[in-house]
């Protein structure tokens, strides 16, 4: 598949498919979109730089780094850093649950507060949930790339 | 005065905190294990007869929402089986210290044998049905143990799943019985509640409930069957002989005090509440037919322990069929005799343990007048042989007498076909009578051949039964003194109506002291002549398979066994395509059968579909024909992507746009997947097989009628109003969780907990993926010499 119109088209697409995919994840408390749409997104957007280029590319093409000829998919740094994603949303989401508790509520209280006079956005919603959202996105980040990294090569 | 929690949550939870230490208490006490266990039996039993006076209902809530609970009841029918079991307990405990020496697996044993000594006293003490029901099925766990408990031996293995399967399907009966009182608790107590008390305290109601939903016979035949299969009732009796390969003090325990009364046990419980006369046709002919049956085999029985578990079960028998009369004297007898069985049936079988242990053999044609070199042994097997026989003025005679006032009470009343009743009961007590003799006869009369040396046993042996014996003897020479400690207010807990127990021997002839003379009389007579007896039986045994319960046991055992090996292959022969095409069959298979039974066909009126809806819908079944009929992969995937697309199409028309975006995202996903996929496969099928073609197809119509019929019957129609649930979330959204996206809210701030439950699934998903990969890797790495690649589509070639 790593056609050059496909590369093309990824060169393109991809930005754009991230940059709306945090724009589902933030918008998501109060439009259509969320933590898990917005995660699916950024898979696909993963996913196609994996199909047009290859795994590698990641941190060569991108993050210009030497590869290093690791021998099993395990110990490839892309891959380590997806798990790390996924733990990483595992410890958000419990942090944003226990810290309810901390103040006496139930496991998993969410709050929210309105801001006002905000230059550009006059008025702002802080959601609490907002960062449980920002684990789910991470889990489901994490999880789904491991999978799929992980399954394709084999 | 009601009963402390703390101390019945202590009696209860202390034998499994001693269970759990074992271990460590085996390492530092080796062998006198056994004395701190009863250490622990005799703290049980102590705090219970703090609790004596008390009665009434304690607890803490479990699951507030389905009203189950932490909850105890104190009253003389629980006490009087808590007692009973700690009690005999720790005499168990000090004669295992002695008779298990030099054994493996101590440390196990005794773990299993607290366990089970707190699962019993959770059974007598517990009032909320699922905690019955937990005690319950630990008995069964813990008599599998320690029936099983030598591992190595092939039948002690076979008896400790038999009784496993009998008893815990049993309790499989009970749960279903317990679901059908909570139904009818719903409808008499106003609200679903696994509270026994009270039931118990609003008996009528929950009758009437019960009869209202037609509901009554079903759960007293299930109640009945799992008592039965507890209580090793006809037909269900056959474990019990079997679980004889246990060591002899689980046996004493098992049988004797504790795990097969809990059945009896449970139907004094019940009686109150389920008395009928369709309870007393099912539950007296049951008991009395077990006894007539059990007395029978244990005539025939060759083995001191076989003849003691036959008679067990004939016992039990007595006592269910006590329970099963709905006259004050059904109640009494039942209740006494629980007492009187125990306190004659396990010395008894701690004297079979002392005999086989002292004398080397079992066999009751190999043993005879052993008295001379046993003489307490056998003063104690006197006494308690001679009440087991129910022989005036020994304590089996009082209770005995009780069930024979019964049913002739019954059979007066009833008249005809009911004189069966006392007939029988007649007839099982002249068994009685001489198996019992048969049992004594080990101890009188000259030495036989085969055994010559006989050891003296030590205290800790002799002393158990002993101390049973003499309270047995207590209880014979003045049973009105049993009575007034405890059995008096067990027989309230478990009668119907008043009752108020006198006992003693009897001062004029009545219709009820014949019949015991007729069996007394009628045993000693029928001595002489018990080997032509045993014949008569035992060609009654070697009948074909039906009539021997153990025979069908074994027949339905090895069919099982074999249909299942034929059959697993098929469904698992570790090709994923067939798992998936079991699951998603059985599945809709079974999906929509329930629908069939619940609801029925829906009714289609109209399609009433706007035209956009039809055009989207009519360009994915288009699509879906595309996706059949495709000849290569790539155009395949595409395809089945403009279904997927179509649908999102739908949602957004539908306004669900959370579910549209959703859709349209995994549907883009899921195509990208399948493109990188694809790389590996083949570019175009292969010729496929007709037959698996067929089969696909079947497979797919089954799923699909399913998803069909599914969402006919749970959407709701455009224009029914929002649900409860549905309005609640609309008007809670803004006000409660700050956002006006409704289904974002609801999944992080309404509902998180389950959110987070999801990514917990897709965490575990991710990481079962890493491990089966790693280890795939790894055994290939170590496995093989080779360094071939396997293909990459596993071998599953499409």
């Amino acid at each position: 598949m790593t056609t050059t119109i496909m590369r093309t088209t990824a060169r393109v697409v991809v930005p754009v498919v991230l940059v709306l995919s945090i724009s589902l994840f933030l918008q998501g408390h109060n439009l259509p979109g969320g933590g898990f749409i917005g995660g699916v997104l950024a898979v696909a957007a993963f996913v196609l730089i994996y199909v047009a280029y290859d795994l590698d590319y990641l941190e060569s093409g991108v993050l210009d780094r030497d590869v290093e000829p690791t021998t099993s998919i395990f110990e490839h740094r892309t891959v380590v850093a997806y798990r790390r994603a996924l733990l990483l949303g595992l410890v958000i989401v419990l942090g944003s649950g226990i810290a309810g508790t901390l103040v006496g509520e139930p496991f998993l209280t969410q709050d929210y507060v309105h801001l006002e006079g905000v230059p550009i956005y006059h008025e702002v919603e802080l959601a609490s949930a907002l960062v449980f959202d920002l684990g789910v996105f991470l889990v489901v980040v994490g999880s789904l790339l491991t999978i799929v990294s992980v399954v394709s090569s084999e | 005065m009601p009963p402390d929690l703390t101390v019945v949550s202590t009696i209860v939870a202390l034998p499994f905190v001693a269970a759990a230490l074992s271990p460590l208490l085996y390492r530092a006490l080796g062998e006198r294990t056994g004395y701190a266990g009863a250490l622990v039996a005799a703290a049980c039993f102590g705090l219970l007869t703090t609790q004596v006076d008390s009665h009434g209902t304690v607890g803490t809530p479990w699951v507030p929402s389905l009203d189950v609970g932490v909850q105890f009841t104190v009253d003389g029918w629980g006490l009087l089986f808590a007692l009973l079991a700690s009690g005999i307990g720790v005499l168990v405990f000090v004669y295992s210290a002695a008779y298990m020496h030099g054994e493996d697996g101590l440390a196990r044993y005794y773990a299993a044998l607290l366990a089970f000594m707190g699962s019993i006293l959770g059974v007598a003490l517990a009032s909320d049905l699922v905690l019955v029901f937990l005690f319950w099925e630990l008995t069964s766990l813990c008599s599998f143990v320690l029936i099983g408990h030598y591992t190595d031996d092939d039948e002690s293995r076979y008896s400790a799943r038999m009784a496993m399967v009998v008893t815990v399907g049993g309790g499989l009966c009970l749960l279903a019985a317990l679901l059908l009182l909570a139904v009818a608790a719903r409808g008499a107590l106003g609200g679903v509640t696994f509270d026994l008390t009270a039931m118990l305290a609003n008996g009528e109601a929950m009758r009437a409930a019960l009869r209202e939903t037609g509901l009554f016979v079903p759960a007293l035949v299930l109640v009945v069957v799992a008592a039965a299969a507890k209580s090793a009732q006809v037909p269900l009796h056959f474990w019990l002989p079997n679980a004889m390969v246990a060591p002899t003090p689980v046996s004493a325990f098992l049988h004797s005090a504790t795990m097969v009364k809990v059945g009896v046990y449970f139907l004094g419980r019940l009686r109150p509440l389920l008395a009928s006369d369709e309870w007393t046709l099912l539950v007296a002919t049951l008991g009395l037919l077990t006894m007539l049956v059990g007395a029978l085999l244990a005539v025939a029985a060759t083995d001191t322990k076989e003849l003691l578990a036959y008679s067990t079960a004939s016992h039990l028998g007595l006592m269910v069929a006590g329970f099963g009369f709905d006259v004050v004297y059904g109640g009494e007898a039942g209740a006494f005799h629980l007492l009187n069985h125990a306190l004659f049936k396990a010395p008894l079988f701690l004297v079979a343990g002392i005999v086989a242990h002292e004398a080397g053999s079992r066999s009751l044609e190999a043993l005879g007048g052993l008295w001379r070199d046993l003489p307490l042994t056998a003063a104690v097997a006197g006494v308690a042989g001679l009440s087991m026989a129910g022989i005036p003025p020994f304590n089996g005679f009082y209770s005995k007498e009780l069930l024979f006032e019964a049913a002739y009470e019954v059979a007066h009343e009833a008249g005809g076909l009911a004189w069966l009743y006392p007939a029988v009961a007649t007839i099982a007590s002249v068994f009685t009578v001489v198996y019992s003799l048969k049992f004594l006869a080990m101890f009188v009369g000259e030495r036989r051949a085969p055994v010559d040396d006989v050891h003296r046993p030590p205290v800790a042996l002799v002393a158990p039964p002993a101390v049973l014996a003499a309270a047995a003897a207590v209880v014979s020479i003045s049973p009105q003194l049993a009575v007034d400690a405890i059995v008096q207010s067990a027989v309230e807990a478990t009668a119907t109506g008043d009752a108020h127990l006198e006992v003693g021997l009897p001062t004029h002839l009545s219709p009820p002291v014949a019949m015991s003379a007729v069996a007394v009389l009628g045993g000693f007579a029928a001595y002489p002549f018990t080997g032509r007896l045993a014949a008569l039986v035992g060609r009654g045994l070697d009948t074909p398979l039906p009539v021997r319960p153990s025979g069908w046991y074994d027949w339905t055992v090895t069919t099982a066994t074999s249909a299942s090996a034929q059959f697993g292959p098929l469904v698992h022969n570790g090709v994923l395509r067939t798992y998936v095409s079991w699951v998603a069959a059985a599945g809709s298979a079974l999906a929509l059968a329930g629908f069939a039974v619940a609801a029925g066909l829906p009714a289609i009126d109209g399609l009433g579909a706007p035209l956009a809806v039809v055009v989207v819908l009519a360009v994915a079944v288009v699509a879906a024909v595309a996706v059949i009929t495709a000849s290569s992969h790539v155009a395949g995937v595409l395809t089945l992507s403009i279904l997927g697309f179509m649908l999102a199409i739908f949602f957004i028309l539908a306004s669900a746009p959370d579910l549209a975006l959703t859709q349209l995202v995994v549907e883009t996903l899921v195509l990208l997947i399948f493109l990188l996929v694809l790389q590996r496969l083949p570019s175009f099928y292969s010729d496929a097989r007709r037959l698996a073609l067929a089969r696909d197809a079947g497979v797919s119509v089954l799923v699909g009628a399913m998803a069909f019929v599914a969402v006919l019957l749970t959407a709701r129609g455009p224009g029914a109003d929002p649900t409860a649930v549905a309005s609640y979330y609309t008007e809670q959204a803004v006000p409660g969780g700050g956002g006006t996206n409704v289904v974002n809210v609801i999944l992080v701030d309404f509902r998180a907990f389950d959110t987070l439950g999801e990514l917990l699934v897709v965490t575990v998903a991710a990481l079962a993926i890493l491990v089966l990969v790693t280890m795939r890797t790894r055994a290939e790495e170590s496995g093989t010499e080779s360094t071939e690649e396997r293909p990459a589509d596993g071998g599953d070639a499409p």
